[in-house]
Protein backbone atom coordinates (compact mmCIF):
# COMPACT_ATOMS: atom_id res chain seq x y z
CA UNK A 1 0.00 0.00 0.00
CA UNK A 2 1.43 3.42 -0.94
CA UNK A 3 1.72 6.21 1.63
CA UNK A 4 -1.13 8.14 -0.05
CA UNK A 5 -3.43 5.10 0.13
CA UNK A 6 -2.41 4.45 3.74
CA UNK A 7 -3.21 8.10 4.53
CA UNK A 8 -6.68 7.83 2.96
CA UNK A 9 -7.36 4.63 4.90
CA UNK A 10 -6.11 6.26 8.14
CA UNK A 11 -8.41 9.26 7.54
CA UNK A 12 -11.43 6.99 6.98
CA UNK A 13 -10.62 5.07 10.17
CA UNK A 14 -10.30 8.33 12.16
CA UNK A 15 -13.57 9.62 10.71
CA UNK A 16 -15.43 6.40 11.58
CA UNK A 17 -14.03 6.49 15.15
CA UNK A 18 -15.04 10.14 15.62
CA UNK A 19 -18.54 9.61 14.23
CA UNK A 20 -19.07 6.65 16.58
CA UNK A 21 -17.78 8.65 19.56
CA UNK A 22 -19.94 11.69 18.67
CA UNK A 23 -23.01 9.46 18.28
CA UNK A 24 -22.32 7.92 21.69
CA UNK A 25 -21.99 11.35 23.37
CA UNK A 26 -25.09 12.72 21.62
CA UNK A 27 -27.12 9.66 22.66
CA UNK A 28 -25.92 10.04 26.26
CA UNK A 29 -26.80 13.75 26.18
CA UNK A 30 -30.25 12.95 24.79
CA UNK A 31 -30.94 10.37 27.52
CA UNK A 32 -29.64 12.78 30.16
CA UNK A 33 -31.94 15.50 28.81
CA UNK A 34 -34.96 13.15 29.03
CA UNK A 35 -34.02 12.35 32.62
CA UNK A 36 -33.36 15.93 33.66
CA UNK A 37 -36.52 17.33 32.03
CA UNK A 38 -38.83 14.57 33.20
CA UNK A 39 -37.60 13.54 36.64
CA UNK A 40 -37.80 15.57 39.83
CA UNK A 41 -40.27 16.38 42.59
CA UNK A 42 -42.91 16.07 39.90
CA UNK A 43 -42.23 13.18 37.47
CA UNK A 44 -43.44 13.97 33.96
CA UNK A 45 -43.38 11.26 31.22
CA UNK A 46 -41.01 11.84 28.31
CA UNK A 47 -43.85 11.99 25.75
CA UNK A 48 -45.54 14.72 27.80
CA UNK A 49 -42.24 16.62 28.12
CA UNK A 50 -41.82 16.49 24.32
CA UNK A 51 -45.34 17.87 23.86
CA UNK A 52 -44.75 20.66 26.40
CA UNK A 53 -41.50 21.69 24.67
CA UNK A 54 -43.30 22.31 21.37
CA UNK A 55 -42.40 25.92 20.46
CA UNK A 56 -45.89 26.42 18.98
CA UNK A 57 -47.66 25.37 22.18
CA UNK A 58 -50.82 27.45 22.62
CA UNK A 59 -51.11 29.99 25.42
CA UNK A 60 -53.51 27.98 27.57
CA UNK A 61 -51.16 24.98 27.61
CA UNK A 62 -48.15 27.21 28.41
CA UNK A 63 -49.87 28.36 31.59
CA UNK A 64 -50.22 24.78 32.91
CA UNK A 65 -48.08 24.15 36.02
CA UNK A 66 -46.26 21.21 34.42
CA UNK A 67 -45.47 23.36 31.34
CA UNK A 68 -44.09 26.08 33.60
CA UNK A 69 -41.91 23.55 35.45
CA UNK A 70 -40.50 22.07 32.23
CA UNK A 71 -40.15 25.28 30.21
CA UNK A 72 -39.05 27.84 32.81
CA UNK A 73 -37.26 25.75 35.45
CA UNK A 74 -35.96 22.42 34.12
CA UNK A 75 -35.09 23.43 30.53
CA UNK A 76 -33.08 26.56 31.51
CA UNK A 77 -31.30 24.52 34.20
CA UNK A 78 -30.42 21.76 31.71
CA UNK A 79 -29.29 24.28 29.07
CA UNK A 80 -27.23 26.17 31.66
CA UNK A 81 -25.58 22.92 32.82
CA UNK A 82 -24.72 21.80 29.27
CA UNK A 83 -23.52 25.30 28.30
CA UNK A 84 -21.41 25.77 31.46
CA UNK A 85 -19.87 22.29 31.30
CA UNK A 86 -19.13 22.56 27.58
CA UNK A 87 -17.68 26.04 27.92
CA UNK A 88 -15.41 25.15 30.87
CA UNK A 89 -14.15 22.02 29.10
CA UNK A 90 -13.38 23.94 25.88
CA UNK A 91 -11.62 26.70 27.85
CA UNK A 92 -9.46 24.03 29.55
CA UNK A 93 -8.64 22.32 26.23
CA UNK A 94 -7.66 25.58 24.54
CA UNK A 95 -5.55 26.87 27.43
CA UNK A 96 -3.78 23.55 28.01
CA UNK A 97 -2.80 23.46 24.33
CA UNK A 98 -1.87 27.09 23.98
CA UNK A 99 0.15 27.29 27.20
CA UNK A 100 1.63 23.77 26.75
CA UNK A 101 0.69 23.08 30.35
CA UNK A 102 -1.41 20.09 31.43
CA UNK A 103 -2.76 21.99 34.45
CA UNK A 104 -3.81 25.17 32.67
CA UNK A 105 -7.52 26.03 32.84
CA UNK A 106 -9.41 29.21 33.75
CA UNK A 107 -9.42 28.23 37.43
CA UNK A 108 -5.69 27.57 37.78
CA UNK A 109 -5.04 30.88 35.98
CA UNK A 110 -6.73 32.86 38.74
CA UNK A 111 -9.79 33.88 36.71
CA UNK A 112 -12.24 31.96 38.89
CA UNK A 113 -10.54 33.23 42.06
CA UNK A 114 -11.00 36.78 40.73
CA UNK A 115 -14.70 36.09 40.14
CA UNK A 116 -14.99 34.53 43.60
CA UNK A 117 -13.38 37.57 45.23
CA UNK A 118 -15.53 40.01 43.23
CA UNK A 119 -18.72 38.03 43.92
CA UNK A 120 -17.95 37.72 47.63
CA UNK A 121 -17.36 41.47 47.73
CA UNK A 122 -20.73 41.87 46.00
CA UNK A 123 -22.45 40.22 48.98
CA UNK A 124 -21.32 43.22 51.08
CA UNK A 125 -22.93 45.67 48.65
CA UNK A 126 -26.22 44.20 47.45
CA UNK A 127 -27.53 40.88 46.12
CA UNK A 128 -27.83 42.50 42.67
CA UNK A 129 -24.14 43.39 42.79
CA UNK A 130 -22.94 39.76 43.05
CA UNK A 131 -23.06 38.87 39.34
CA UNK A 132 -21.56 42.11 37.96
CA UNK A 133 -18.94 42.22 40.74
CA UNK A 134 -17.95 38.61 40.01
CA UNK A 135 -17.57 39.47 36.33
CA UNK A 136 -15.48 42.55 37.13
CA UNK A 137 -13.38 40.45 39.53
CA UNK A 138 -12.65 37.82 36.87
CA UNK A 139 -11.65 40.37 34.26
CA UNK A 140 -9.54 42.35 36.78
CA UNK A 141 -7.75 39.15 37.69
CA UNK A 142 -7.02 38.48 34.00
CA UNK A 143 -5.73 42.05 33.65
CA UNK A 144 -3.38 41.61 36.62
CA UNK A 145 -2.19 38.20 35.41
CA UNK A 146 -1.51 39.75 32.00
CA UNK A 147 0.35 42.66 33.53
CA UNK A 148 2.58 40.41 35.65
CA UNK A 149 3.18 37.94 32.80
CA UNK A 150 3.97 40.69 30.28
CA UNK A 151 6.51 42.25 32.64
CA UNK A 152 8.11 38.81 32.79
CA UNK A 153 8.31 38.49 28.99
CA UNK A 154 4.80 37.22 28.20
CA UNK A 155 5.81 33.57 27.93
CA UNK A 156 3.41 30.67 28.50
CA UNK A 157 5.07 29.54 31.73
CA UNK A 158 5.01 33.16 32.98
CA UNK A 159 1.23 33.31 32.44
CA UNK A 160 0.67 30.06 34.35
CA UNK A 161 2.91 31.18 37.23
CA UNK A 162 1.26 34.62 37.37
CA UNK A 163 -2.12 32.85 37.43
CA UNK A 164 -1.05 30.59 40.29
CA UNK A 165 0.18 33.59 42.30
CA UNK A 166 -3.00 35.57 41.59
CA UNK A 167 -5.07 32.53 42.55
CA UNK A 168 -3.28 32.34 45.92
CA UNK A 169 -3.65 36.07 46.64
CA UNK A 170 -7.33 36.23 45.68
CA UNK A 171 -8.16 33.02 47.56
CA UNK A 172 -6.64 34.63 50.64
CA UNK A 173 -8.81 37.67 49.91
CA UNK A 174 -11.93 35.48 49.76
CA UNK A 175 -10.97 33.87 53.10
CA UNK A 176 -10.61 37.35 54.58
CA UNK A 177 -14.04 38.39 53.30
CA UNK A 178 -15.55 35.20 54.74
CA UNK A 179 -13.91 35.95 58.09
CA UNK A 180 -15.61 39.36 58.30
CA UNK A 181 -18.88 38.29 56.65
CA UNK A 182 -20.89 37.65 59.87
CA UNK A 183 -24.44 36.65 58.83
CA UNK A 184 -23.56 36.72 55.11
CA UNK A 185 -21.07 33.84 55.55
CA UNK A 186 -23.53 31.03 54.72
CA UNK A 187 -24.68 32.69 51.51
CA UNK A 188 -21.10 33.37 50.38
CA UNK A 189 -19.98 29.79 51.08
CA UNK A 190 -22.98 28.34 49.23
CA UNK A 191 -22.42 30.62 46.22
CA UNK A 192 -18.71 29.78 46.13
CA UNK A 193 -19.46 26.05 46.02
CA UNK A 194 -21.37 26.50 42.77
CA UNK A 195 -24.94 25.59 41.98
CA UNK A 196 -27.20 25.57 38.93
CA UNK A 197 -30.41 25.39 40.97
CA UNK A 198 -31.41 29.00 40.29
CA UNK A 199 -30.69 28.97 36.56
CA UNK A 200 -33.02 31.41 34.83
CA UNK A 201 -33.71 31.45 31.06
CA UNK A 202 -31.72 34.72 30.88
CA UNK A 203 -28.72 33.17 32.68
CA UNK A 204 -28.82 30.13 30.37
CA UNK A 205 -28.91 32.47 27.36
CA UNK A 206 -25.90 34.42 28.69
CA UNK A 207 -23.94 31.17 29.17
CA UNK A 208 -24.68 30.03 25.61
CA UNK A 209 -23.73 33.47 24.31
CA UNK A 210 -20.49 33.25 26.28
CA UNK A 211 -19.88 29.79 24.77
CA UNK A 212 -19.98 31.35 21.31
CA UNK A 213 -17.48 34.02 22.42
CA UNK A 214 -15.05 31.17 23.10
CA UNK A 215 -16.06 28.53 20.55
CA UNK A 216 -15.88 30.73 17.43
CA UNK A 217 -12.27 31.98 17.86
CA UNK A 218 -11.18 28.56 19.19
CA UNK A 219 -12.58 26.83 16.11
CA UNK A 220 -11.11 29.41 13.71
CA UNK A 221 -7.66 29.39 15.38
CA UNK A 222 -7.59 25.63 16.04
CA UNK A 223 -4.71 24.78 13.67
CA UNK A 224 -2.65 27.67 15.04
CA UNK A 225 -3.29 26.42 18.58
CA UNK A 226 -2.05 22.99 17.42
CA UNK A 227 1.22 24.54 16.25
CA UNK A 228 1.70 26.39 19.55
CA UNK A 229 0.93 23.23 21.54
CA UNK A 230 3.96 21.42 20.03
CA UNK A 231 6.18 23.43 22.39
CA UNK A 232 6.52 27.04 23.49
CA UNK A 233 7.82 29.18 20.63
CA UNK A 234 7.10 26.60 17.90
CA UNK A 235 4.11 28.61 16.66
CA UNK A 236 6.36 31.61 15.96
CA UNK A 237 8.53 29.40 13.73
CA UNK A 238 5.47 28.44 11.71
CA UNK A 239 4.46 32.02 11.01
CA UNK A 240 2.08 32.58 13.94
CA UNK A 241 2.01 35.68 16.15
CA UNK A 242 2.03 33.43 19.20
CA UNK A 243 1.69 36.14 21.86
CA UNK A 244 -1.28 37.77 20.10
CA UNK A 245 -3.01 34.41 19.71
CA UNK A 246 -2.35 33.59 23.37
CA UNK A 247 -3.91 36.84 24.58
CA UNK A 248 -6.87 36.54 22.21
CA UNK A 249 -7.73 33.05 23.46
CA UNK A 250 -6.97 33.92 27.08
CA UNK A 251 -9.36 36.89 26.88
CA UNK A 252 -12.09 34.80 25.19
CA UNK A 253 -11.68 32.02 27.79
CA UNK A 254 -11.76 34.52 30.64
CA UNK A 255 -14.88 36.30 29.36
CA UNK A 256 -16.66 32.97 28.95
CA UNK A 257 -15.55 31.64 32.34
CA UNK A 258 -16.42 34.92 34.05
CA UNK A 259 -20.00 34.55 32.75
CA UNK A 260 -20.24 31.03 34.23
CA UNK A 261 -18.72 31.87 37.62
CA UNK A 262 -20.72 35.10 37.93
CA UNK A 263 -24.04 33.29 37.62
CA UNK A 264 -23.32 29.87 39.06
CA UNK A 265 -20.24 30.11 41.31
CA UNK A 266 -17.13 27.92 41.23
CA UNK A 267 -17.62 24.67 39.31
CA UNK A 268 -14.20 23.04 39.33
CA UNK A 269 -12.51 20.10 37.60
CA UNK A 270 -14.64 20.10 34.41
CA UNK A 271 -12.06 22.24 32.58
CA UNK A 272 -9.22 20.07 33.85
CA UNK A 273 -10.55 16.53 33.53
CA UNK A 274 -12.63 16.56 30.33
CA UNK A 275 -9.85 17.74 27.93
CA UNK A 276 -7.46 15.06 29.26
CA UNK A 277 -10.14 12.40 28.97
CA UNK A 278 -11.16 13.37 25.43
CA UNK A 279 -7.52 13.64 24.27
CA UNK A 280 -7.00 10.02 25.32
CA UNK A 281 -9.81 9.00 22.91
CA UNK A 282 -9.36 11.26 19.88
CA UNK A 283 -5.85 12.76 20.20
CA UNK A 284 -4.72 16.35 20.78
CA UNK A 285 -5.83 17.97 17.50
CA UNK A 286 -7.68 21.11 18.66
CA UNK A 287 -10.58 21.33 16.18
CA UNK A 288 -12.17 17.95 16.92
CA UNK A 289 -11.05 18.28 20.54
CA UNK A 290 -13.14 21.39 21.20
CA UNK A 291 -16.25 19.84 19.63
CA UNK A 292 -15.98 16.68 21.72
CA UNK A 293 -14.98 18.61 24.85
CA UNK A 294 -18.11 20.75 24.52
CA UNK A 295 -20.31 17.66 24.24
CA UNK A 296 -18.56 15.72 27.02
CA UNK A 297 -18.26 18.74 29.36
CA UNK A 298 -21.95 19.49 28.90
CA UNK A 299 -22.85 15.85 29.53
CA UNK A 300 -20.70 15.61 32.68
CA UNK A 301 -22.13 18.78 34.23
CA UNK A 302 -25.72 17.87 33.34
CA UNK A 303 -25.22 14.48 35.03
CA UNK A 304 -23.46 16.04 38.03
CA UNK A 305 -26.24 18.61 38.38
CA UNK A 306 -28.81 15.82 38.28
CA UNK A 307 -26.91 13.96 41.00
CA UNK A 308 -26.59 17.17 43.06
CA UNK A 309 -30.33 17.77 42.79
CA UNK A 310 -31.17 14.15 43.64
CA UNK A 311 -29.04 14.44 46.80
CA UNK A 312 -31.05 17.40 48.08
CA UNK A 313 -29.54 20.27 46.07
CA UNK A 314 -25.91 19.71 47.00
CA UNK A 315 -23.56 22.27 45.40
CA UNK A 316 -22.70 20.92 41.94
CA UNK A 317 -19.05 22.02 42.41
CA UNK A 318 -18.77 19.42 45.18
CA UNK A 319 -20.03 16.66 42.86
CA UNK A 320 -17.70 17.62 39.98
CA UNK A 321 -14.73 17.72 42.38
CA UNK A 322 -15.68 14.35 43.91
CA UNK A 323 -16.03 12.72 40.46
CA UNK A 324 -13.28 14.69 38.73
CA UNK A 325 -10.51 14.38 41.31
CA UNK A 326 -10.23 10.58 41.47
CA UNK A 327 -10.94 10.35 37.73
CA UNK A 328 -8.05 12.71 36.99
CA UNK A 329 -5.78 10.55 39.17
CA UNK A 330 -6.87 7.50 37.18
CA UNK A 331 -6.09 9.26 33.87
CA UNK A 332 -2.63 10.24 35.16
CA UNK A 333 -1.83 6.73 36.40
CA UNK A 334 -3.10 4.93 33.29
CA UNK A 335 -1.36 7.38 30.93
CA UNK A 336 2.04 6.96 32.57
CA UNK A 337 1.74 3.18 32.98
CA UNK A 338 4.43 1.46 30.87
CA UNK B 1 24.12 36.73 -3.91
CA UNK B 2 23.92 38.03 -0.35
CA UNK B 3 21.08 36.43 1.64
CA UNK B 4 21.58 38.02 5.03
CA UNK B 5 23.62 41.09 5.80
CA UNK B 6 24.19 42.53 9.25
CA UNK B 7 26.01 45.51 10.61
CA UNK B 8 26.88 46.35 14.25
CA UNK B 9 24.42 43.62 15.28
CA UNK B 10 23.88 43.49 19.02
CA UNK B 11 21.57 41.23 20.99
CA UNK B 12 21.29 39.55 24.37
CA UNK B 13 19.10 38.45 27.22
CA UNK B 14 18.43 41.09 29.88
CA UNK B 15 21.73 42.72 30.77
CA UNK B 16 23.83 39.97 29.17
CA UNK B 17 25.17 40.69 25.68
CA UNK B 18 25.32 37.50 23.59
CA UNK B 19 25.89 38.95 20.10
CA UNK B 20 28.38 41.77 20.39
CA UNK B 21 28.35 44.22 17.49
CA UNK B 22 29.06 41.79 14.65
CA UNK B 23 29.07 42.79 10.99
CA UNK B 24 29.11 40.63 7.88
CA UNK B 25 26.90 38.63 5.59
CA UNK B 26 25.70 35.16 4.61
CA UNK B 27 25.59 34.09 0.95
CA UNK B 28 22.49 32.50 -0.55
CA UNK B 29 22.38 29.08 -2.22
CA UNK B 30 25.10 27.73 0.05
CA UNK B 31 25.43 25.86 3.32
CA UNK B 32 26.92 28.03 6.04
CA UNK B 33 28.05 26.44 9.29
CA UNK B 34 27.99 28.42 12.52
CA UNK B 35 30.78 26.95 14.61
CA UNK B 36 32.32 27.82 17.94
CA UNK B 37 32.34 26.89 21.61
CA UNK B 38 29.22 26.64 23.78
CA UNK B 39 27.83 30.05 24.72
CA UNK B 40 29.54 31.68 21.75
CA UNK B 41 26.24 33.03 20.35
CA UNK B 42 25.44 30.50 17.57
CA UNK B 43 21.85 29.77 18.67
CA UNK B 44 21.17 33.46 19.39
CA UNK B 45 22.43 34.47 15.94
CA UNK B 46 20.25 31.76 14.36
CA UNK B 47 17.22 33.06 16.28
CA UNK B 48 17.92 36.60 15.08
CA UNK B 49 18.21 35.34 11.48
CA UNK B 50 14.82 33.70 12.02
CA UNK B 51 13.31 36.99 13.16
CA UNK B 52 13.05 35.87 16.78
CA UNK B 53 14.18 38.33 19.43
CA UNK B 54 15.04 42.00 19.35
CA UNK B 55 18.36 43.43 18.29
CA UNK B 56 20.28 46.66 17.81
CA UNK B 57 22.07 47.48 14.57
CA UNK B 58 20.87 46.33 11.18
CA UNK B 59 19.95 42.86 9.94
CA UNK B 60 18.39 42.31 6.54
CA UNK B 61 17.09 39.25 4.68
CA UNK B 62 17.11 39.63 0.90
CA UNK B 63 17.42 43.39 1.44
CA UNK B 64 14.43 43.66 3.82
CA UNK B 65 15.04 44.67 7.42
CA UNK B 66 14.19 41.65 9.55
CA UNK B 67 12.46 43.67 12.30
CA UNK B 68 9.96 44.97 9.70
CA UNK B 69 8.87 41.50 8.56
CA UNK B 70 5.84 39.67 9.98
CA UNK B 71 5.89 36.15 11.40
CA UNK B 72 3.85 35.00 8.41
CA UNK B 73 6.55 36.38 6.07
CA UNK B 74 9.10 34.29 7.96
CA UNK B 75 6.87 31.22 8.00
CA UNK B 76 6.73 31.31 4.21
CA UNK B 77 10.42 32.01 3.59
CA UNK B 78 12.32 30.49 6.51
CA UNK B 79 12.18 26.97 7.93
CA UNK B 80 13.63 26.94 11.45
CA UNK B 81 14.56 23.75 13.26
CA UNK B 82 15.33 24.57 16.89
CA UNK B 83 17.49 22.51 19.20
CA UNK B 84 15.94 19.97 21.60
CA UNK B 85 12.20 20.42 21.13
CA UNK B 86 10.28 18.36 23.64
CA UNK B 87 6.89 17.72 22.01
CA UNK B 88 4.47 16.79 24.81
CA UNK B 89 1.23 16.62 22.83
CA UNK B 90 0.56 13.15 21.40
CA UNK B 91 0.10 14.23 17.76
CA UNK B 92 0.67 11.69 15.01
CA UNK B 93 3.78 12.17 12.88
CA UNK B 94 1.51 13.11 9.96
CA UNK B 95 -0.21 15.81 12.04
CA UNK B 96 3.12 17.32 13.10
CA UNK B 97 4.52 17.42 9.56
CA UNK B 98 1.25 18.85 8.23
CA UNK B 99 1.73 21.87 10.52
CA UNK B 100 4.59 22.85 8.21
CA UNK B 101 1.94 23.80 5.63
CA UNK B 102 0.29 26.23 8.09
CA UNK B 103 1.92 29.45 6.76
CA UNK B 104 0.30 28.82 3.37
CA UNK B 105 -3.24 28.18 4.62
CA UNK B 106 -6.16 30.37 5.63
CA UNK B 107 -7.56 29.77 9.12
CA UNK B 108 -10.31 27.38 8.00
CA UNK B 109 -8.60 25.96 4.92
CA UNK B 110 -8.15 22.19 5.20
CA UNK B 111 -5.01 20.25 4.29
CA UNK B 112 -5.46 19.51 0.57
CA UNK B 113 -4.23 16.77 -1.73
CA UNK B 114 -1.25 18.86 -2.87
CA UNK B 115 -0.32 19.41 0.79
CA UNK B 116 -0.59 15.67 1.41
CA UNK B 117 1.87 15.00 -1.43
CA UNK B 118 4.32 17.51 0.09
CA UNK B 119 3.87 16.01 3.58
CA UNK B 120 4.50 12.45 2.38
CA UNK B 121 7.50 13.55 0.29
CA UNK B 122 8.97 15.45 3.28
CA UNK B 123 8.43 12.48 5.60
CA UNK B 124 10.18 10.14 3.18
CA UNK B 125 13.09 12.54 2.60
CA UNK B 126 13.62 12.80 6.36
CA UNK B 127 13.38 9.02 6.75
CA UNK B 128 10.13 8.97 8.75
CA UNK B 129 7.73 7.90 5.99
CA UNK B 130 7.17 4.57 7.74
CA UNK B 131 6.23 6.34 11.02
CA UNK B 132 3.45 8.53 9.58
CA UNK B 133 0.67 7.33 11.90
CA UNK B 134 2.72 6.76 15.05
CA UNK B 135 2.34 9.15 17.99
CA UNK B 136 5.30 11.53 18.11
CA UNK B 137 5.52 11.07 21.89
CA UNK B 138 6.28 7.36 21.38
CA UNK B 139 9.32 8.02 19.19
CA UNK B 140 13.00 8.11 20.13
CA UNK B 141 14.83 11.45 20.34
CA UNK B 142 16.44 10.90 16.94
CA UNK B 143 13.17 9.94 15.25
CA UNK B 144 11.51 12.99 16.78
CA UNK B 145 14.27 15.24 15.46
CA UNK B 146 13.74 13.80 11.98
CA UNK B 147 9.97 14.38 12.24
CA UNK B 148 10.57 18.04 13.08
CA UNK B 149 13.05 18.27 10.22
CA UNK B 150 10.35 16.82 7.94
CA UNK B 151 7.97 19.53 9.21
CA UNK B 152 10.57 22.14 8.24
CA UNK B 153 10.91 20.52 4.79
CA UNK B 154 7.11 20.63 4.39
CA UNK B 155 7.28 24.42 4.69
CA UNK B 156 9.18 24.39 1.37
CA UNK B 157 11.27 27.33 2.58
CA UNK B 158 13.99 29.11 0.63
CA UNK B 159 16.08 29.42 3.77
CA UNK B 160 16.75 26.66 6.31
CA UNK B 161 17.95 27.69 9.76
CA UNK B 162 18.98 24.60 11.69
CA UNK B 163 20.22 24.54 15.27
CA UNK B 164 22.35 21.41 15.61
CA UNK B 165 20.11 19.42 13.23
CA UNK B 166 21.92 16.14 13.80
CA UNK B 167 22.59 16.34 17.55
CA UNK B 168 20.31 13.34 18.34
CA UNK B 169 21.00 11.35 15.17
CA UNK B 170 23.18 8.30 14.54
CA UNK B 171 25.96 8.70 11.91
CA UNK B 172 23.83 7.12 9.18
CA UNK B 173 20.87 9.46 9.65
CA UNK B 174 23.14 12.47 10.22
CA UNK B 175 24.84 11.69 6.88
CA UNK B 176 21.44 11.36 5.23
CA UNK B 177 20.28 14.76 6.53
CA UNK B 178 23.48 16.55 5.48
CA UNK B 179 23.36 14.88 2.05
CA UNK B 180 19.80 16.13 1.70
CA UNK B 181 20.90 19.64 2.68
CA UNK B 182 23.58 19.44 -0.04
CA UNK B 183 20.88 18.58 -2.60
CA UNK B 184 18.71 21.46 -1.36
CA UNK B 185 21.66 23.86 -1.66
CA UNK B 186 22.30 22.64 -5.22
CA UNK B 187 18.64 23.54 -5.98
CA UNK B 188 19.32 27.11 -4.81
CA UNK B 189 18.08 26.84 -1.22
CA UNK B 190 20.16 28.45 1.51
CA UNK B 191 21.10 26.66 4.70
CA UNK B 192 22.54 28.12 7.89
CA UNK B 193 23.25 25.50 10.55
CA UNK B 194 24.80 25.68 14.00
CA UNK B 195 27.08 22.64 14.02
CA UNK B 196 29.27 21.10 16.72
CA UNK B 197 30.46 18.19 14.58
CA UNK B 198 33.39 19.82 12.79
CA UNK B 199 33.87 16.90 10.41
CA UNK B 200 30.27 17.07 9.16
CA UNK B 201 30.73 20.82 8.76
CA UNK B 202 33.94 20.33 6.76
CA UNK B 203 32.40 17.60 4.60
CA UNK B 204 29.09 19.24 3.76
CA UNK B 205 29.26 23.01 4.32
CA UNK B 206 30.52 25.64 1.90
CA UNK B 207 31.19 28.49 4.34
CA UNK B 208 31.67 28.97 8.04
CA UNK B 209 31.20 31.70 10.61
CA UNK B 210 33.17 31.06 13.80
CA UNK B 211 31.62 32.74 16.83
CA UNK B 212 33.37 33.17 20.15
CA UNK B 213 32.04 35.31 23.02
CA UNK B 214 29.46 36.93 20.74
CA UNK B 215 32.02 38.10 18.17
CA UNK B 216 33.01 36.70 14.79
CA UNK B 217 36.42 35.12 15.39
CA UNK B 218 36.77 34.11 11.75
CA UNK B 219 34.64 33.51 8.66
CA UNK B 220 34.99 32.50 5.04
CA UNK B 221 35.00 29.43 2.85
CA UNK B 222 35.23 26.13 4.71
CA UNK B 223 38.46 25.24 2.89
CA UNK B 224 40.16 28.13 4.73
CA UNK B 225 39.56 26.57 8.15
CA UNK B 226 42.93 25.68 9.69
CA UNK B 227 44.61 24.62 12.94
CA UNK B 228 45.26 28.21 14.02
CA UNK B 229 41.62 29.27 13.68
CA UNK B 230 40.43 26.17 15.55
CA UNK B 231 42.97 26.71 18.33
CA UNK B 232 41.85 30.34 18.74
CA UNK B 233 38.23 29.23 18.72
CA UNK B 234 38.26 26.26 21.08
CA UNK B 235 41.54 26.72 22.99
CA UNK B 236 42.81 23.23 22.11
CA UNK B 237 44.98 21.96 19.28
CA UNK B 238 43.45 19.99 16.39
CA UNK B 239 45.15 17.61 13.96
CA UNK B 240 44.12 17.52 10.33
CA UNK B 241 43.79 14.15 8.58
CA UNK B 242 43.26 13.61 4.88
CA UNK B 243 41.73 10.50 3.38
CA UNK B 244 42.90 9.03 0.06
CA UNK B 245 40.00 10.67 -1.76
CA UNK B 246 41.02 14.08 -0.40
CA UNK B 247 38.43 14.50 2.37
CA UNK B 248 39.54 16.38 5.49
CA UNK B 249 38.87 15.37 9.09
CA UNK B 250 39.76 17.22 12.30
CA UNK B 251 40.50 15.61 15.63
CA UNK B 252 41.63 17.18 18.90
CA UNK B 253 45.21 16.30 19.73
Amino acid sequence: MSSAEALSEHRRMLCRRRVRFAALLCAALFLTAIWRLGAGEWNIPASRVAALLNPFLDESMRALPEALVVRTIRLPRLLAAVGCGGLLAVAGAVLQGLLTNALAEPYTLGIAAGAAFGGALGFFIDSYAIVPMAFVGAMSSLWLVSLIALRGGGGASGIVLAGVIMNAILSAGVTFLKAIADDRLGAIVLWLMGSLSGASPAAAAVVWGASLVLLVPAFVCARRIDACSLSEGQGELLGIEEKKLRWLMLTASSLATAAVVSFFGIIGFVGLVIPHLIRSFIGPSTRPLIVFCFLAGGLLLALADGAAQAMGELPVGVITALIGGPFFCWILISRNRP
Amino acid sequence: MILYSFDALNAGYGEKTVIDGISGGIKGGRITALIGPNGGGKSTLLRLLGGLGSYKGTLSLNGREVSGMTRRDFGRIVGFLPQNINVRAAFSVYEVISLGRLPFHGALEPVGQKDDEIIIESAELAGVGHLLFRKVTELSGGERQRVLFAMTLAQKPNVFLLDEPTSALDPSHAHRIFSLLRILASEGKSVVAAVHDLNSAVSFCDDYIALRSGKIASCGEMARLDEKILYELYGIRFCRYRSEDGKTAWHPE
